[in-house]
């Protein structure tokens, strides 16, 4: 389909855009384009890395606390570390959220909930696993209701190992995220 | 004042031959063996003649060696006396049957449900034999069982599979799966009772009805709780709520160590008063060694424990004026502020801001930095400040006292009867405080006033946790100011074994009655632990609280009892 289709432009005119390319590509194609196509546009150009710069710089996690490192947590987000310095920023509801942080011992009952919040985040959308019990099981990896593979759930961009790692331990494991962000190494793809 | 020695000869006068080897140990403690028929008429006659209204709570011994479960009642009293009744009732292991104290103590309730659900006791006469911190998959295979064959079969992690609903969500079935159940590999019973669900959905009596549900999420309180509320309108006509969404298994993960691992296992147990945990356990087993710390160790725990006193009431004074007025973030963060300054002291002397594993047997793990009080008393003076302009600035705040006054109110026998403790039951003129009542290390040598307050609202609660901070900062330098030098630590083996036998402790917990329960038999690794915690007594006392309420002060009453759902799941 020509551009003079659409709108009433002489064919000699629709002819020569034919032939005009973009990134490579018949301008035409962009022309009449949808939204996937737009979204695979932006990944080929340098628009991704504009984004990117944002989406890494407006990081809201999601204030769930399970355990010790969920106190942290709290702290965490408050004026001795600061944490809105780095754009860092909690926040009480999934929707509102961009990363969740799995703070705490994951048991037989809580893993469909938290799977449930996981999916009521908005895209993009990371997750951070916090502390020994979200990473192995921790101390109670030998007990009939923790599962101590987390990873097999949820796509694991950073571990911050420490039982409870200090608050300033998070704000590492929030830099690596930023850092993975920005180089377009996150699991997810962003 | 009756002492225990009085206790124990009264009971062996009225029921003759129901009564078996009868001991006082520990100065206060009266432990017993009864006759599975007469615990009801035992625990009847102690109440009403001896004042033993506190039900404590219950703990469940697998003894696989003998073939039997054994239920051990702990009853204490509201301060007419210092004695704390153990009663134990044995009962065969093919057939094991107890009978149920929910007749008599409203608040043993709970602890049946989780002894049953944990061990497959049967408790007769218990009204609602359901699941409490159990999910689905694991109901009949009994995991507190010596027998349990949990590791690696049952751990879920390898064992989750992920299967799509009919709606497009992703379920987990979590093994063993039912095919495997019926080949025959993993038997077991699965016993018959309503889901949660079905209990919820049957109390809908009306078409204006509806289920609210709060949780599992919360954004504040650290850990995940599930609190459904059966509303008509605006008003909460019943609560109903599910626990057990952070259940690690804590009790059955120290049988499988050593004493000196269980310690960091305690930590964990309740993040906010992990000092206190580290007391009772080690307190505990201190008790089977029949040891004690030298005086300065006892010096050095009395002052962490305040300093960790501090710190918890002030992050729990937090959360609950940030839940009640959500849009007003200043509490939080004024507090934390304030909270950091203690947690550094810390961290001075344990090395670890919230899990310390610092109180060892007989002893503490190090000494006092150099310097300490020199830093110390500029910090509770600043605490002891800011205490007060908090006390001036929100409890006399308009808002906040239209938030808090006349909400939640527990009258001195309610509170009593639901078995709550610490600063909810203070609040409710009630003066039970362990550091008087069942006096530990050098408590009954310091000058301190339990706060009470008249009222049993929320406000009141507040009142008093802000209060005892005062009172903490006024034992920690009376503590400076004693301190002798000597050593901290006795003399113990490496590996500790003691004699066979048992020993309850209790301590003060930030938040009430915190007791361990250890049994020995003479290995290297506890038989039994139980954790009688808190704010498990509180977590019980919501539902019926709740009902009648408005929704906006639903926040404002489980607030109030400033949570800590860990030391609940356990």
């Amino acid at each position: 389909m020509g551009i003079s289709d659409v709108i009433p432009i002489p064919v000699a005119i629709d002819e020569e855009l034919e032939k005009w390319t973009i990134w490579g590509r018949p301008l035409t194609d962009i022309w009449f384009t949808t939204v996937e196509k737009i979204h695979e546009i932006i990944d080929m150009g340098p628009i991704k890395n504009v984004l990117n710069w944002g989406r890494k710089n407006s990081l809201w996690f999601l204030m769930q606390p399970m355990g010790c490192c969920g106190v942290e947590m709290l702290v965490f987000g408050c004026p001795p570390y600061d944490c809105d310095r780095f754009g860092i920023f909690p926040r009480g509801t999934p929707r509102q959220a961009d990363v969740m942080i799995i703070s705490g011992y994951i048991t037989r009952k809580y893993l469909p909930a938290i799977k449930n919040l996981w999916e009521q985040m908005t895209e993009p959308k990371w997750v951070m696993s916090i502390g020994e019990c979200a990473i192995s099981g921790g101390p109670f990896y030998d007990s009939y209701n923790i599962i101590n593979s987390v990873n097999k759930f949820f796509p694991i961009d950073v571990y911050v190992p420490g039982c409870p790692p200090r608050p300033e331990k998070f704000i590492e494991g929030f830099r690596a995220l930023q850092e993975k962000i920005k180089q377009r190494e996150d699991l997810r793809g962003y | 004042m009756t002492t225990a020695n009085d206790v124990l000869n009264a009971l062996e006068s009225a029921f003759p031959g129901a009564i078996q080897d009868a001991k006082v140990k520990f100065e206060r403690q009266l432990w017993a063996t009864v006759k599975p028929d007469k615990i009801v008429d035992v625990c009847k006659y102690l109440t009403n003649n001896h004042d033993f209204d506190h039900y404590s709570g219950a703990a469940g011994v697998d003894r696989i060696d003998e073939g039997l479960f054994e239920v051990t009642e702990m009853l204490a009293s509201h301060g007419a006396h210092q004695v704390v009744a153990l009663l134990k009732v044995q009962t065969p292991r093919d057939k094991p049957s107890v009978k149920s104290l929910t007749g008599l103590y409203w608040n043993a309730n709970w602890y049946e449900r989780e002894i049953w659900e944990m061990l497959g006791i049967n408790f007769e006469g218990h009204p609602e034999l359901y699941p409490l911190l159990l999910t689905d998959g694991l109901m009949g295979a009994w995991p507190w069982r010596k027998d349990f064959k949990g590791y690696p079969d049952y751990t879920t992690g390898e064992r989750a599979v992920e299967m799509l609903s009919s709606d497009g969500y992703s379920e987990y079935k979590i093994g063993p799966m039912d095919a495997e159940v019926e080949s025959g590999a993993y038997p077991y019973e699965k016993p018959e009772y309503p889901t949660f669900r079905e209990r919820e959905e049957a109390e809908i009596k009306s078409e204006s009805e509806m289920i609210f549900h709060m949780g599992p999420q919360h954004a504040v309180v650290p850990g995940p709780f599930l609190l459904d509320l059966l509303v008509d309108g605006e008003r909460v006509r019943k609560a109903f709520l599910d626990i057990g969404y952070i259940h690690k298994g804590i009790e059955k993960i120290m049988e499988n160590r050593t004493y000196m691992q269980g310690i960091p296992i305690t930590d964990r147990l309740c993040y906010m008063a992990a000092l206190s945990n580290n007391e009772s356990y080690c307190g505990s087993v201190e008790r089977l060694l029949g040891i004690e710390a030298p005086e300065r160790a006892q010096y050095i725990r009395v002052i962490t424990q305040e300093l960790s006193r501090i710190q918890s009431h002030l992050l729990g004074t937090a959360e609950f004026l940030t839940l009640i007025a959500s849009a007003v973030y200043s509490p939080f963060l004024y507090m934390i502020i304030d909270r950091e300054d203690v947690l550094t002291l810390i961290e001075s002397v344990t090395g670890a801001r919230i899990n310390h594993s610092f109180v060892r047997f007989g002893g503490v793990r190090n000494d006092l930095p150099d310097g300490f009080a020199e830093k110390t008393k500029p910090v509770l003076k600043m605490v002891r400040e800011k205490t007060e302009e908090y006390k001036e600035l929100f409890l006399s705040d308009s808002i906040y006292r239209k938030r808090m006054e006349g909400i939640g109110v527990l009258s001195p026998s309610e509170a009593r009867r639901l078995g709550v403790s610490g600063p909810p039951l203070r609040a409710s003129d009630t003066s039970y405080d362990m550091r008087r009542e069942d006096p530990y290390l050098l408590y009954k040598d310091l000058d301190f006033d339990v706060i009470t307050r008249k009222e049993g609202d929320s406000k009141a609660r507040v009142e008093v946790r802000l209060d005892e901070i005062l009172e903490s900062c006024y034992i920690i330098e009376q503590c400076l100011d004693q301190i002798p030098e000597g050593s901290i630590q006795e003399k113990l083996p490496k590996r500790i074994k003691p004699e066979p036998g048992e020993a309850y402790y209790r301590v003060e917990d930030p938040r009430g009655e915190m007791g361990f329960f250890v049994v020995s038999d003479g290995s290297d690794k506890p038989v039994k632990v139980k954790a009688r915690g808190p704010v498990y007594a509180y977590f019980q006392a919501l539902p019926p609280l709740l009902e009648g309420v408005y929704i906006a002060d639903v926040v404002a009453i489980a607030g109030s009892m400033d949570s800590c759902t860990s030391e609940v799941d356990r």
